[in-house]
Parts: C-alpha cells; sequence; structure tokens
C-alpha cells in the first residue's frame, strides 16, 4: 500500500492524512522540458504538522500545487484521507470542490476577504458547499472561539491586528473540516514569539480537529517546533526527524 | 450563500457610489445630447403644430416661409377664402428680429431678446392656440403676446423697430424652427416693422426720390409725395395660414390653388419634410454624430471602469478560486457589479438630464422611449464590459496566491 | 462593540438608495408623457360686458386751404411766414405779373384809339348824313323839275343814284360808329379781364388761418395748382381714426373717445366722434372716423399719431369669458369644459367683446360651468390634467391688463 524509499515504512496512511507517492511533474515538453519534480513521496497522518523545506527552486511551490490540485501532475498517486484523488490522473473532476471541502490553505499574508467581515470569511467557504448561512456563522463562531478571536466576529479584516488576522485564515482553513490543510510560509513575517504562537495554534488545530498540516518554510524559528520534516532539493524529498521542540507550555 | 457583488458594494460604497455618479453624469449628457436632437424635432413640429394651420399658401417656387423667404400681396387671402374647402384663411408674417424690452424708469433699452415677430389677424389662424397668461390680443395695434422664453412679463413694454407694444399675454412653446421665441403682434404693426425701414433709412429714400427728375415733376405736384408714400407703406405678407373644412383633403384644396392661384401650397406633411429633412437636417447629423460618438466613449469608460474595479481585485479572486469559489459565481459578482453600477449611472444620468433639461437655451425633449433605449443600452453595454473583465478573471491562475 | 458603524452605515446607504428610487419615481410622474398637464380654470358667470372701440389715427386739419397761382409763373414775394396768424382777405404772397401791366397799357392806349376811332366815325357819319341830306334835296329838287319837263330823265336818274348813294354812305358811316363802338366796348372788356388776371397773381387768404407750410420763395418758379403757402384753421383740428373693419360694429358719430396722444401718453385727452366716413378703405381694411377734441389741447402738431378708444354702451348680462379660453378644435369655435375633472370639448357661439379680453358666450355654456383658461400644453379630450392657481408667476410689481 504504501511506497516509499524511506524508513518509516510502517506508517499507513489510514483514515484522514495524506499520502503522496511518487509524485513526477514535468513542465513543457521536448527540449525545454523541465523536470520539477522528480520522485516525491510523502505521508502526513492526521493531527500531525509536518514541515516542507527546501531552497527556493527545488520544486517546493511545485510540490504545494500539486498538493493542493491547483495544477496537475504529471505521474504519480496522491490519497487524501481514503479517497484516492490522483492516480496519474486526476480521479475527480471538480477539483474546486476539492479545495473547497478537502484542503485548507493558510497562505503567507492572511488574505482575508476585505469586504466580508471575520464571520462571512470564514463561513464563506460552508456556504459555498451549500451550507445553509445560519448554519455556516454558527460553525465559524465555534472555530473563532476556538482561536481565541471569536470577539472580533463582527469587525472588518481592516480593523484586525496582523496576528488575528492570521487566525481568522487559519479558521477558515478550518471551516469545511478538510482532512489537510497546507500552509505556505504562515510565519515568514512575523517575529519569533508569533511565529511559535501560529504554530502552537496549529498543531493545537490539527489535534483537536484531527488534520494533517504541511507547513512549506524555511523559517529557522520554527523548523526546530517540527517532529518531521520533509526536505525536499531538486525535485526530491527526503524525510528526516525534526527537533519536536515542545511548544508545550502555552498548551493546555 | 451571501451575494459577494453586494458585500463588495457596501464595504466600497463611497467608491462605487462616486463611479456610479461619474458615470450618471456621462449618461445623462448622453440622455441630454438626444434630448436636444428630439428638441429640434419638436421644435419644428411644435412650429408647425402650434400654428393651427393644415396648408402654407407662399409664394410661388419658394419654400417658405420657414426655410425661405416668400412674399406676397396681402389681398391673396380674399380669393383663397373662397376657393371650396378653404374654412378659414388668414395672412401671416414671421421675421425674426431683436425685441427691446424697456426698463421701468429709463429709456434706455435694457437688452435685447432675438425673437420671431409673428404678424397675424386676432381670432384668425396663426393665432397662438392656448395662453399660459394673459389674454390674446384684442386691440389692432400695439399688443403683443410673448412666448415665456423671451423673458418679458405681463405688463411689459417692448419695442419692436419704432413702436412699442404692451404684452398683453404669454405663451409656451411657441418657438421658430431655430428655437427662436415668439412675439405675437397684429399684423399691420408686423408688416411696418417688417417692411418699413429706419428714419435714416426713410430720409435717404425720399431724398433719392425727390433728385429723380422722373418723379419729380414740376408739372404734376402730387406725383413725389404720392410716390414716397408707396415706398413707406407696406402691402406684403409672407404666407397665408388655410385651415381646411372637415372632410376635405389637403391635396384636393392645394391643387387649385396651385393651379390658379400661382401660389406654392404645402400641406402640414410638406412642411415638415421641408423643416425636419432641410432646415434641421444638417444639425441633427452633427448631433447625431456626436451622439454616436458619446455613446462609444461613455462604453468605453465603463469598460475601463469596469475592468479597473476588477482588477483591483485580483488578489481576492486568486484567493477566491483557490479556496474553491466557482467561476461562476465569481463572474456572477463581477456581472451584478456592472449591472448595479450601470443602473444607478442610469438612474443618476436620467434625474441629472431631468433637472439640467430646462436650464437649456433651446428645447430639450427627453422621451420616455430615450430613457427606455439608453437603460437597455447602459446594461447591455456594462455586460459587454464586464466580459472583458470576467476573461481577465477567470484567466487568473489561482496559485497566484501561494507564492 | 462594532456593530453601530456598520448599521448606521446600512441605514445610511438604504436611505440614499431610496432617495435615488424617490427622485427618479418624481421624474417619471413629473415630466414625460405621464405627467398631466397643468392647467387653470375659472367658473363662468354673467356680467355686463363694456366694449370699446381701438382705431390708431392723427392729428389732421379739418380745413386746410393750398395758396398758390392758377397759372404757372415765378413768384415775386411772400409777404407772411410759417407760424403767422393771418386774416381772411389778407394778402400772402404775389406772383410776377410780368408782361401783364404792360399789356395793360397797351390795352389802355388801344381803348384810347378805338374812341378816337369812333369820334372819326362819328365825324364820318355826320359828313355822311350832310351829304346825304343834301342828295336827298336835289332829289326831291330835280323831281320837282323833273315832273315839270324842265330837265331831262338822264339828270334826274343823276341825282337818284346821288340820293341812293348818299344814304348808303350814311348807313355804312352808322355802321362804321357802331363797329368802332364794339370794338372800344371788347377793349374795354379785355382790359377788365387783364386787370383780374393781374389781381389774380395776388395771393389772399380766404378764411383765417395759421400758416404752416412756405413752399415757395420770391424767384422760384410755380406751376398752376402748386401750393406757395398751406394754411390750416388751428381751431379745426381733429383726430382722423382708422379702425379695423372687422372690430368697429357699433361705430357712430357722439360716441365718447379717449384720445391718448403719441406726446404725451400718460395724459389721455377726451373727445367724441364728430364724423364716420361713408367711403371705407378697402386695401387696408379699415373705416375712417374723425374725433374731434372737446377742450383743444395746446402744444399739438398736425400729423401726430394718436390712439383712439371709442367706448360703446354697456350690453345687457351675459356669460362671459375671458378670450384666452376661447380655442379653436377640429375647425369648430369653442373652450375646454371640465367633466369629471376631465377636459372636453364644447362648441360656444361668441357675442361682443371688450377690450379688456372678455368676451360674451352667448351659446353652449352655463353659468358655473368650470372652464380651461390656460394650460401648458394643447389639450385633447379626456386628457389628464391637474388644476393649479397659476402657470406662470405674475411679477412683483407687474401691471397686468
Amino acid at each position: 500500500m504504501t511506497m516509499n524509499n524511506n524508513s518509516t515504512a510502517s506508517r499507513k496512511s489510514g483514515i484522514g492524512g495524506i499520502l503522496i507517492e511518487g509524485l513526477r511533474k514535468v513542465y513543457g515538453h521536448g527540449e525545454t522540458a523541465v523536470e520539477a519534480l522528480k520522485h516525491v513521496n510523502m505521508q502526513v497522518s492526521p493531527g500531525e504538522v509536518v514541515g516542507l523545506v527546501g531552497p527556493s527552486g527545488s520544486g517546493k511551490s511545485t510540490l504545494l500545487k500539486c498538493l493542493g490540485a491547483i495544477i496537475e501532475p504529471t505521474s504519480g498517486r496522491m490519497t487524501l484521507g481514503d479517497e484516492v484523488i490522483y492516480d496519474n490522473r486526476w480521479l475527480t473532476t471538480d477539483l474546486r470542490a476539492l479545495r473547497r471541502d478537502r484542503i485548507g490553505f493558510v497562505f503567507q499574508a492572511p488574505y482575508l476577504i476585505p469586504f466580508l467581515d471575520v464571520t462571512d470569511n470564514v463561513a464563506l467557504l460552508p456556504m459555498l458547499a451549500s451550507v445553509p448561512n445560519a448554519q455556516a456563522r454558527a460553525r465559524a463562531l465555534e472555530l473563532l472561539g476556538a482561536l481565541d478571536v471569536a470577539h472580533r466576529a463582527k469587525a472588518q479584516p481592516s480593523q484586525l491586528s496582523g496576528g488575528e488576522q492570521q487566525r481568522v485564515s487559519i479558521a477558515r482553513a478550518l471551516a469545511n473540516k478538510p482532512p489537510v490543510i497546507l500552509a505556505d510560509e504562515p510565519t515568514a513575517p512575523l517575529d519569533s514569539e508569533r511565529a511559535l504562537a501560529v504554530m502552537r495554534i496549529l498543531n493545537q488545530m490539527a489535534q483537536q480537529s484531527q488534520t494533517a498540516i504541511i507547513v512549506v518554510t524555511h523559517d529557522e524559528k520554527i523548523i526546530p517546533t517540527f517532529k518531521r520534516i520533509y526536505h525536499i532539493r531538486d525535485g526530491q524529498t527526503v524525510e528526516e526527524a525534526g527537533a519536536g521542540f515542545s511548544l508545550e507550555p502555552r498548551l493546555g | 450563500m451571501i451575494n459577494l457583488a453586494a458585500r463588495d458594494i457596501l464595504h466600497g460604497w463611497g467608491k462605487f457610489a462616486l463611479t456610479g455618479l461619474g458615470l450618471g453624469l456621462l449618461i445623462g449628457v448622453t440622455l441630454t445630447m438626444a434630448g436636444v436632437y428630439r428638441g429640434m424635432v419638436d421644435d419644428a413640429r411644435a412650429l408647425l403644430g402650434n400654428s393651427g394651420a393644415d396648408l402654407w399658401v407662399v409664394q410661388q417656387d419658394t419654400q417658405g416661409p420657414y426655410a425661405e423667404a416668400s412674399s406676397l400681396k396681402d389681398d391673396a387671402v380674399h380669393g383663397l377664402r373662397g376657393m371650396p374647402g378653404v374654412a378659414r384663411a388668414a395672412n401671416v408674417t414671421y421675421f425674426t428680429m431683436q425685441v427691446r424690452r424697456e426698463l421701468a424708469g429709463s429709456h434706455e433699452a435694457a437688452n435685447d431678446v432675438r425673437a420671431m415677430v409673428v404678424g397675424i389677424e386676432p381670432g384668425a389662424p396663426g393665432e397662438p392656440g392656448y395662453l399660459v397668461a394673459g389674454r390674446q390680443i384684442t386691440r389692432g395695434h400695439y399688443e403683443a403676446v410673448a412666448d415665456v422664453r423671451t423673458g418679458f412679463a405681463l405688463g411689459e413694454r417692448i419695442q419692436i423697430r419704432r413702436h412699442h407694444y404692451i404684452v398683453v399675454g404669454l405663451t409656451q412653446r411657441m418657438v421658430s424652427s431655430g428655437g427662436d421665441p415668439m412675439v405675437f403682434v397684429p399684423l399691420k404693426d408686423a408688416q411696418e416693422a417688417q417692411f418699413l425701414k429706419d428714419n435714416d433709412a426713410i430720409e435717404n429714400d425720399r431724398a433719392r426720390l425727390a433728385a429723380n427728375p422722373a418723379f419729380n415733376r414740376a408739372g404734376t405736384p402730387g406725383l413725389l409725395a404720392a410716390v414716397q408714400a408707396l415706398q413707406s407703406s407696406s402691402r406684403n405678407v409672407n404666407a397665408v395660414l388655410v385651415q381646411l373644412q372637415p372632410g376635405w383633403s389637403a391635396e384636393e384644396v392645394a391643387e387649385p390653388i396651385r393651379r390658379w392661384k400661382h401660389l406654392e401650397v404645402y400641406s402640414r406633411a410638406g412642411m415638415e419634410e421641408i423643416l425636419v429633412a432641410k432646415l434641421i437636417a444638417t444639425s441633427a447629423r452633427q448631433i447625431g454624430m456626436f451622439l454616436a460618438i458619446l455613446a462609444v466613449v461613455s462604453a468605453a469608460i465603463v469598460a475601463f471602469i469596469i475592468y479597473t474595479m476588477t482588477m483591483g481585485k485580483i488578489r481576492e479572486i486568486a484567493v477566491l478560486k483557490l479556496i474553491g469559489t466557482r467561476n461562476r459565481t465569481i463572474a456572477a459578482m463581477i456581472l451584478q457589479q456592472a449591472l448595479g453600477l450601470g443602473l444607478i449611472g442610469f438612474l443618476v444620468g436620467k434625474i441629472s438630464a431631468t433637472v439640467w433639461a430646462p436650464i437649456f437655451p433651446k428645447f430639450v425633449l427627453l422621451l420616455t422611449q430615450d430613457a427606455v433605449t439608453g437603460l437597455i443600452a447602459t446594461l447591455l453595454i456594462c455586460a459587454l464590459a464586464s466580459t472583458l473583465a470576467i476573461r481577465a478573471a477567470l484567466k487568473v491562475d489561482p496559485g497566484e496566491a501561494i507564492g | 462593540m462594532k456593530t453601530n458603524p456598520l448599521w448606521t452605515r446600512r441605514i445610511g446607504l438604504a436611505l440614499l438608495a431610496f432617495a435615488l428610487l424617490a427622485a427618479m419615481a418624481f421624474v417619471l410622474t413629473s415630466t414625460g408623457p405621464l405627467a398631466p398637464t397643468r392647467i387653470t380654470v375659472i367658473k363662468v358667470a354673467t356680467a355686463r360686458l363694456q366694449p370699446s372701440i381701438f382705431g390708431i389715427g392723427a392729428v389732421e386739419a379739418q380745413r386746410s386751404t393750398l395758396i398758390g397761382p392758377t397759372q404757372a409763373g415765378r413768384v415775386l414775394s411772400v409777404m407772411v411766414d410759417v407760424g403767422e396768424l393771418v386774416q381772411a382777405g389778407q394778402l400772402l404772397a404775389e406772383m410776377d405779373p410780368v408782361d401783364l401791366d404792360q399789356r395793360l397799357v397797351a390795352l389802355n392806349a388801344s381803348i384810347a384809339r378805338a374812341y378816337s376811332g369812333e369820334v372819326s366815325a362819328r365825324a364820318l357819319l355826320a359828313d355822311a348824313t350832310a351829304r346825304q341830306r343834301l342828295a336827298a334835296v336835289n332829289a326831291k329838287r330835280n323831281q320837282a323839275l323833273a315832273d315839270q319837263k324842265l330837265i331831262g330823265a338822264a339828270t334826274m336818274e343823276a341825282r337818284q343814284q346821288e340820293k341812293l348813294s348818299a344814304d348808303a354812305a350814311v348807313q355804312a358811316a352808322q355802321a362804321n360808329l357802331r363797329g368802332q363802338g364794339q370794338e372800344r366796348a371788347r377793349l374795354v372788356a379785355e382790359q377788365q379781364a387783364l386787370a383780374k388776371q393781374r389781381a389774380n397773381v395776388q395771393l389772399y387768404a380766404s378764411a383765417p388761418g395759421v400758416v404752416v407750410a412756405r413752399e415757395a420763395e420770391p424767384g422760384s418758379t410755380v406751376v398752376a395748382g402748386q401750393a406757395v403757402l398751406r394754411l390750416v384753421d388751428p381751431t379745426s383740428l381733429w383726430v382722423k381714426v382708422r379702425v379695423d373693419q372687422g372690430r368697429s360694429a357699433g361705430l357712430a358719430i357722439g360716441l365718447p373717445a379717449q384720445i391718448v396722444l403719441r406726446s404725451r401718453p400718460a395724459a389721455p385727452v377726451l373727445g367724441r366722434v364728430a364724423r364716420v366716413e361713408l367711403l371705407a378703405d378697402s386695401v387696408t381694411e379699415e373705416r375712417i372716423a374723425e374725433v374731434a377734441f372737446d377742450t383743444m389741447p395746446l402744444d399739438v402738431a398736425i400729423g401726430e399719431l394718436a390712439e383712439v378708444t371709442l367706448a360703446l354702451p354697456q350690453t345687457p348680462e351675459a356669460l362671459l369669458l375671458p378670450n384666452a379660453a376661447v380655442q379653436h378644435w377640429q375647425g369648430v369655435t369653442g373652450v375646454w369644459r371640465l367633466r369629471n375633472g376631465r377636459p372636453e370639448f364644447a362648441a360656444v357661439l361668441l357675442g361682443a367683446r371688450s377690450l379688456d379680453g372678455q368676451v360674451q358666450a352667448l351659446e353652449g355654456l352655463e353659468a358655473g360651468d368650470t372652464v380651461v383658461v390656460y394650460s401648458a400644453k394643447a389639450l385633447s379630450p379626456g386628457a389628464r390634467v391637474s388644476v393649479v392657481n397659476a402657470l406662470v408667476k405674475a411679477p412683483a410689481n407687474g401691471t397686468a391688463q
């Protein structure tokens, strides 16, 4: 079932989580073909937060875009939860629905929709999934509460501080209860205290909702907090154990 | 599902409203331009309609009396009255000239108003059909009925050539085909005003006659005086207005007049053709071209505005697409915003056009059908313009959100 | 919480949108084809009408005289100038008699010669009479002798013949005398004629008056009929008024008149119609009347323009309409009457009119009918209308008629 060139063969994807096997992406063809991803294997279990680290040009963004169902890989296999979503071709026709329901995104900057208030920013995703407005807003408030920004529920995004906005964007990512969240440099503009706070929240939410979180980063401040890290270089990933610094003191 | 377009508008309502206002003024200008054209045509129709005539009898081989100078003897009307099918006939003169108003307490001419002085016989065709104040002319001399556009008030004294007239009545919408307001005076006074010259010219003519031995004969003492009197009298009019008896058609009555009286006759349709097709044709084309250019410019500006509005939201659109918003939803948002902008613009435009139309010196006619056409055109243009923006939005790569 | 600004913003925007829609609704209903036509109305009532006749004219002199020669000639002298008062029979001017005086002298000489001729003829007659007496005596004597056969027949015939000749000579001399007498009479008559002509050269005033024009100076040549001076009787000034034939009903002698002279428009003068001319002007379609001043105003000039209003007697009571309400529709004269708030056209027979715009409605209306006076647009039957007080704001200090 799992095919990776790593030692942790015993780990299965099981229910939830994400499994990437032999992912390959080639841009262009013929003479000008560029092999951005050669042979990528990744596995993240539900509730786990792993880091994806690599220099620019290593294929990091390409991998993220494949994971986010934004671009189509050339070959390989991707399994989300217990559903194979890609096996040398997309197995689902509606990629948008896939992104909406099964993948959460956290960006470098919060990227909240400026003309929606905080609650609606989060509730937007369930509404897009045809959840009735009241229910969607209720769920949004719940998430906001969990992230300790419920008191800003009626505010406009521009009125929030950077940290609060980031927390709202995390709430948004969780709104449709996706099995996986892709976080792209979420801590890059932050100082170490805030960066660790974000990581704390991510870990917390991962645990609470049993979501697999992949954090693409090169921020030295948070790399030590990962228990597992995937290094990517020249289109290939190498798994290694991370330092796994505890974020405990603030938990609970 | 919440309406993204509505939320976006609510959030940036100031910018939206201002854009709508600007667009509205542009649309208002376009509507007004159409109104100017309609007003010109309506001026011509009003001129014909308000004269109350079914036939215009003018000098042979002319297209008068509005498009061309026409001069008839004023006794031609007697013969016309007797023709079959003629219910009423009356002489009229038309002459565009400056009319002076007198300021109370001063004999200096305050200002001149350019007006068409119409000589009418009270109670006969040519008299204004309806008044908005005062009364019709009752005396045979020195009374006037003026259109409100002249700015004259009831009881005001005005001066035409060498005589003073009291304004006894006011009319509305009595204008010449060129948009000059009309002043109605008794026919004899108008004949004198049109054909009689000023004092210096009269003196000059008298001297010239006296120097001419053919007229200044010693043997016939009264000859010079008689000829001089002839020079300073006028027996000409510009046209005869004819009203038909019920049951008679215009051509039935016009044909014998043309044939036996050697005069030219035009029916209402013929006059309308002359006025609308010939007299105002060039101006109409001028305005039509301007209108077309204005419409194209408006469309371009609308497209540009909507495109810019959309481009300003590129990041949000990328994020929306990334988090799973359907293309359909995004397109609907842009389209709804464009249509909303168009609707606000149209409302503002129609209201402002209505507000400033009366201020124009010439009549501006805003027809409902033009407004409806304008609304449809505005919405169409907005929809089309939004397609440009929608295409750009849909092409956005969701991966833009991910650096 | 932050809800308040959001809600105030929402309410503000809602109000703005509402205002925009309300403005649009207002625009749609107050302009364009949906809008009702504004009109003013009046309830017709009976009253008396004060009609009048209006005409314009010029001040003229009833009597004016042209003083001029009856023959072409040269003006010798003019004794009076413009503005002078002259008496009847006053010598005003004289023409050059040219040769009239000389011809008179010649005639006198001819008369003298005729007189002498007469004397000579008388003498001749006396002579012939004497011869005749002698011849008669001789003839008688010879006859007696012939009876006594003392002389021959020839002699007696000769004497008879002498007697006859002498008789004839007497007759001839008598005729000659008569002829000379007739010649003398003729020459005397000629002399009288020439004297009259000589007198004609002098121009006298036929009636008292004022000289208003001096048209020839001494030395200028004038033809027969040309005026040298024009005289006018200053007490005979009146206004010659021209009245439109169509509006001259009731024009009669004795109507009181108000005359507004051009030189003094603020001070009308009273007068009376003195004469209505039988001959009207068919070219200008006017009747002509002369209006005399009640008291002659000072400082009025002949030829000065005047406006004359003649007052006609009041009419009996009848329904009156303002003439602005009278309209023509589809060949019928009438008014728009309001029935159930909508206008309908009612044909009306009109009667007398007054100069201030009232006209009698003889048939077609009843007292209390509501009639449209002013309208902002041309009306049609059943059109939507809204009644207002006035369509045009009256000027603050206007003097409406």
